[in-house]
């Protein structure tokens, strides 16, 4: 376990984005992009409503009691920023917000398309004060086109994009896939895009603003069916934990079964299939391999039978000797328990003054030179009086007027 | 042409299967060039049932293979036997006149092959280079093997995946490998901007597991808060009830809905003809109508399957409730608003003919040209590299073909 004391004094490292100052308007799990901002570095800063951005109001709470600073997704999707309390729908709010963002590098949004435009933040206003600014703005269906004022959620942008009907098994309902699996990817391409943004800017001193939409990452997730559609005319449909492909010849096993004590990931090796022959020997199933996706159901019958007597650890162990790429089917306590999480020390203590001792999940990458930063996500508010002084030049009494008009926290 | 964030940025890519690739794709898109270097032998996601050559072109079934040609737009292929030593030795005059070396081997390749980071930065200091092993350099699961699913087992997503009644299921196509790809993308460019400021190269080291428990946060959050491991919900919504997708008339027909608040449900029944639902003390707030889900969702799904899918995203939309036609995947590709984001690129392929590329999520005014051109043929810049880059003569390039060091076509 490293805590966050060892990596935030490590002087000799000076970060990928340091120097680099983030807005983050963001809310939910599009919070993922500024969290990746902040663990390359940057100086990233939350800007949230009085009450707190809504992901706060969101579990896991310890003991289930709502705690607006000590939920697990924000103590994770905030982790490294820091916190400014502002009232956006006051035209002092406003204002201050535009000064913060003049004073910014990147700013990330994911507002209603149009939102910022009525109250007087939109791209184009906030570049006339900060004419190389690079705006990040994250919708479910995009700034601009006949869809951009639909309401989206996780499962609706999925079922648009074309995603929803790919999962699940063929005799159900299609089922979305975990949490906001699709919304954190398309954070992580808005993470990416700033990137982009400052490396041209880098290059060439302007700006940029980047419209990234959650029903394009859905659509980018899906990968090689698309294109094989445009030629042999098939529509992939969902296939349970099979490849989505219906090429008889295609490899196979690459999917879910169960053993003794739960479910394995089983998979063939692609240069030799013989070798799962080999590891469920003596059963019939290399006469299968000419056609192995057009005998997934011989094959799923005849590996059952095997696994159904050696628990997943066992199977992967045998299998993995043999180089063929099998897995246990974890759950998450699994996972948590096991040795390679503690060995790597994945798992961080922010010392978070109200969970001084929460573990809680780290790096997304390991530099040699860099480091992945890693510190506490901050209370509601925490850098309002620093942020306001330090950037704006606003003094005590400043200050004090603003938050007994209810603009500031 | 705008300009680009990446030009003359030069990345030599070693990569298998689809998360080094991606990374690879998403640098290109971006103007980098990016060289791939196969092996003479072929490649590995080289999958059966290629679609005919196009009229007038050579039949090489090997450069038709639609997902490959998906992760390799705008990239350059040198294929090139890393294991003979001359091949090393074009390699290393390679990486001489490279930015980035990426790989996602096996550990153990990268070892046996000698391009791990202490020896690529003895070629060039500044080198950055990036592994994506599955389960990182270190720890126990090291020598691993495993390609995206199989890491989607591990990481508690496949468990999560599904209907609570059946067992752990899977994310449509993949998940881990584009997560991966993106964030080697991202921390990429991050180090070469470093090196661009200090002169200092790096390594990184992108454990695909880890990259994906940032996405499992929540219930490894559970865990640790309240020591209860969480099962999969299907298509629930932790916070907002009802949820789900509900039949719709005609045949494989179905709307994803999701309602937000209380006013959302009320709105929603005066549009399912029932209003006085909204006063059902069963369905009266978030928590009641989670512990009614079931009822609700026989409820909406009588209504629902009185109209099209399209009719029920109209109507509902038009309250201001998220809802959506669960489209086909051709029904996506031609969907207004992906043809007004243009979300999917048609490249012209020499041999394919023309076929659409899945861009990024983004559209930007200054680095919008999405995808930089087709996939590569099968060494297809054998001669840009031997030839522009490395001065070799033409007898010279002739005696390393002759000796299966570099190929024009896949041998074996």
């Amino acid at each position: 376990m490293i805590t966050m004391t060892d990596q935030a004094d490590d002087t000799k490292h000076s970060a990928i984005l340091g120097g680099i100052r983030v807005a983050d308007l963001t809310t939910g799990s599009f919070n993922y992009a500024g969290r990746l901002l902040a663990g390359l570095g940057a100086e990233v800063i939350k800007l949230e409503t009085l009450d707190g951005d809504p992901l706060r109001q969101w579990g896991p709470f310890r003991n289930d009691e709502e705690n607006v600073e000590t939920g697990g997704r924000h103590l994770h999707l905030d982790a490294g920023k820091r916190s400014v309390s502002v009232d956006l729908e006051t035209s002092e709010g406003q204002s201050i917000v535009k000064d913060i963002i003049t004073d910014c590098d990147i700013v990330l949004e994911s507002f209603d398309p149009g939102y910022l435009d009525t109250i007087g933040l939109s791209f184009e206003s906030l570049v006339s004060s900060k004419t190389d600014l690079i705006m990040v703005s994250m919708s479910h269906f995009g700034q601009s086109g006949p869809y951009k004022d639909y309401h989206g959620s996780e499962i609706v942008d999925v079922a648009i994009g074309g995603y929803l009907r790919l999962t699940g098994e063929p005799d159900r309902e299609p089922v979305k896939p975990y949490d906001d699996l699709v919304i954190q990817h398309t954070a992580l391409h808005a993470a990416t895009a700033a990137m982009v943004g400052i490396m041209h800017r880098d290059n060439t001193g302007e700006g940029d603003w980047f419209d990234v939409a959650v029903i394009d990452a859905a659509l980018f997730l899906i990968g090689g069916p698309t294109q094989s559609y445009f030629f042999d005319g098939k529509v992939a449909q969902r296939n349970g934990n099979r490849l989505l492909t219906t090429e008889p010849r295609y490899l196979y096993p690459s999917t879910i079964r169960p053993c003794l004590d739960g479910y394995v990931h089983a998979h063939g090796n692609n240069r030799n299939q013989d070798l799962l022959a080999a590891l469920m020997p003596g059963i019939g199933l290399e006469t299968l391999f000419e056609t192995p996706m057009g005998n997934a159901d011989e094959i799923d019958e005849i590996m059952d039978t095997w696994l159904s007597t050696r628990d997943k650890f066992e199977v992967v162990t045998l299998a993995q000797e043999l180089r063929l790429p099998f897995t246990e089917v974890l759950t998450p306590e699994e996972i948590l328990a096991d040795p390679h999480l503690e060995e790597r020390n994945f798992l961080v203590k922010l010392e978070h003054p109200l969970e001084p001792s929460l573990l809680q999940p780290g790096q997304a990458a390991l530099m040699s030179e860099t480091p992945w930063i890693n510190r506490r996500a901050p209370l509601i508010g925490e850098d309002t009086d620093e942020i306001l002084e330090e950037l704006l030049g606003m003094n005590e009494n400043d200050r004090t007027d603003l938050r007994n008009k209810g603009v500031i926290r | 042409m705008t300009a680009q964030a990446l030009n003359k940025i030069r990345v030599l890519e070693l990569t298998t299967a689809v998360a080094g690739p991606v990374a690879g794709c998403v640098l290109a898109d971006m103007g980098a060039e990016v060289i791939k270097i196969e092996s003479p032998g072929g490649r590995s996601i080289r999958s059966p049932g290629a679609p005919p050559p196009i009229q007038g072109a050579p039949d090489h079934p090997y450069n038709r293979t639609p997902f490959f040609n998906e992760l390799h737009r705008g990239k350059k292929l040198l294929s090139l036997d890393l294991k003979h030593p001359e091949g090393k030795d074009i390699f290393v005059r390679l990486v001489e006149n490279a930015d980035v070396v990426m790989e996602n081997f096996s550990p153990k390749i990268v070892g046996r092959l000698g391009i791990d980071y202490a020896e690529l930065k003895k070629i060039k200091d500044d080198i950055i280079c990036v592994s994506m092993p599955a389960f990182g350099k270190t720890g126990p699961y090291e020598s691993r093997a495993s390609y995206g699913p199989g890491i989607d087992a591990m990481s508690g997503l496949s468990h999560l995946t599904g209907y609570p009644d059946r067992g752990p299921g899977k994310p449509a196509q993949f998940y881990c490998d584009q997560n991966a790809g993106l964030t080697a993308a991202l921390t990429v460019m991050g180090a070469i901007r470093h090196r661009n400021r200090t002169g200092q190269g790096q390594y990184i080291e992108l454990a695909m597991l880890e990259g994906e428990m940032q996405l499992i946060a929540p219930a490894l959050m559970e865990v640790i808060m309240n020591s209860r491991s969480p099962n999969r919900i299907g298509n629930k919504h932790e916070r907002f009830a009802p949820q789900g997708v509900y039949k719709c008339k005609g045949e494989n027909a179905w709307v994803a809905i999701t309602v937000r608040s209380d006013s959302e449900w009320q709105s929603l029944t005066e549009l399912m003809g029932n209003p006085e639902l909204a006063n059902d003390h069963r369905f009266s707030d978030l928590r009641a109508r989670q512990a009614h889900h079931d009822d609700i969702d026989k409820l909406i799904e009588s209504w629902t399957s009185t109209l099209t899918q399209e009719q029920a995203e109209g109507i509902i939309q038009a309250a201001g409730i998220p809802a959506g036609a669960l489209l086909n995947l051709n029904e996506a590709f031609t969907h207004q608003q992906f043809l007004h984001r243009n979300t999917l690129v048609h490249v012209e392929h020499p041999e394919m003919g023309t076929f659409p590329h899945t861009r990024t999520a983004w559209r930007s005014r200054n680095n919008n040209d999405g995808v930089s051109g087709p996939a590569p043929t099968f060494g297809n810049a054998n001669s840009y590299v031997l030839t522009d880059l490395l001065n070799f003569s033409a007898e010279d390039q002739q005696k390393l073909k002759d000796r299966k060091i570099v190929s024009d076509a896949p041998l074996g």
